[in-house]
């Protein structure tokens, strides 16, 4: 089952709304221009203690019936996925394995097999439930701002 | 000849710009320092559900000025409550900057200003 783009779209704007507004309070940035019913993506970047800048990529495709998907890219935004690119509080797969992250979802080679896509505003384990694209934000924000480094 | 009549509306509507702010001045009073209490200060507090201030959101039932002798952890609490972020598991932590607030410690060990900004962050869980 999919979510039409047009659903997806109004729903994603929605909620930047408070979104964006975090981000901006938290330091962070985020870009959005490119955001249409044709490409469901938006991007931030993060930043630790340290000065080093993290690249994350959010695919909101189906959201909100289905979270998005989070890839840490390079500056450019050509590479995508690989261990450097990941700062190193996050799952050594790479991944951020949080329900929020379809990535994290063993149906698409995610190491949570037992995960179902349709649930992820449950709690994740050690945690509460992280329902929306400013909690999401949120969330990683304060895992980044820990991490010392990047994934080797 | 009723001048009262002729006056009434205007009166009125000089009322209903003014009685917004009399509430507001009302709202302030109650969080006046008791005399020889500490100084407060007005902070303001960004949340992934909005920004609580002294005049957001409208409808909030408590703002975020503080004696200074305040922990950080009852802010956390109170803007908590404003914004009914209920669900249990996750940590709620205050960031000024880059930095985070120990709940334990007082608004004035971090000599916050009246206006500062801080940022509620919400941490969730981390699956292996």
């Amino acid at each position: 089952m999919s979510v039409p783009a047009g659903v997806s779209l109004e729903a994603i704007q929605q909620d930047l709304v408070d979104a964006v507004q975090f981000a901006a309070s938290a330091g962070l940035v985020v870009d959005a221009l490119a955001l249409s019913e044709e490409s469901l993506l938006f991007n931030i970047t993060f930043e630790n203690r340290l000065g080093e800048k993290f690249f994350a990529e959010f695919d909101c495709r189906n959201f909100p019936l289905h979270p998005p998907t989070i890839e840490f890219t390079d500056a450019a935004r050509q590479a995508r996925g690989l261990k450097h690119l990941y700062p190193n509080v996050f799952h050594g797969m790479p991944c951020v394995c949080m329900r929020y992250n379809r990535k994290a979802y063993g149906e698409l080679g995610g190491p949570h097999g037992e995960w179902r896509v349709v649930d992820w505003h449950l709690p994740t384990d050690g945690g509460g439930p992280i329902t929306t694209l400013a909690m999401i934000i949120s969330d990683m924000h304060t895992k980044v701002l820990d991490s010392t480094g990047r994934i080797n | 000849m009723d001048v009262g009549g002729f006056f009434r509306p205007y009166i009125l509507l000089l009322l209903g710009d003014y009685l917004p702010m009399s509430q507001e001045k009302e709202n302030e009073s109650k969080q006046e320092p008791e005399e020889g209490g500490p100084p407060r200060v007005s902070l303001k507090i960004q949340t992934p559900r909005g920004l609580w201030s002294t005049t957001e959101p409208a409808n909030a039932a408590k703002r975020p000025i503080y004696p200074i002798s305040t922990k950080i952890g009852q802010v956390i609490t109170d803007a908590r409550e404003v914004f009914t972020f209920t669900e249990t598991g996750n940590q709620y932590v205050l960031l000024h900057l880059q930095t985070k607030l120990d709940s334990e410690r007082t608004i004035a060990s971090y000599h916050l200003v009246d206006g500062t900004l801080l940022v509620l962050s919400v941490q969730g869980g981390n699956a292996q």
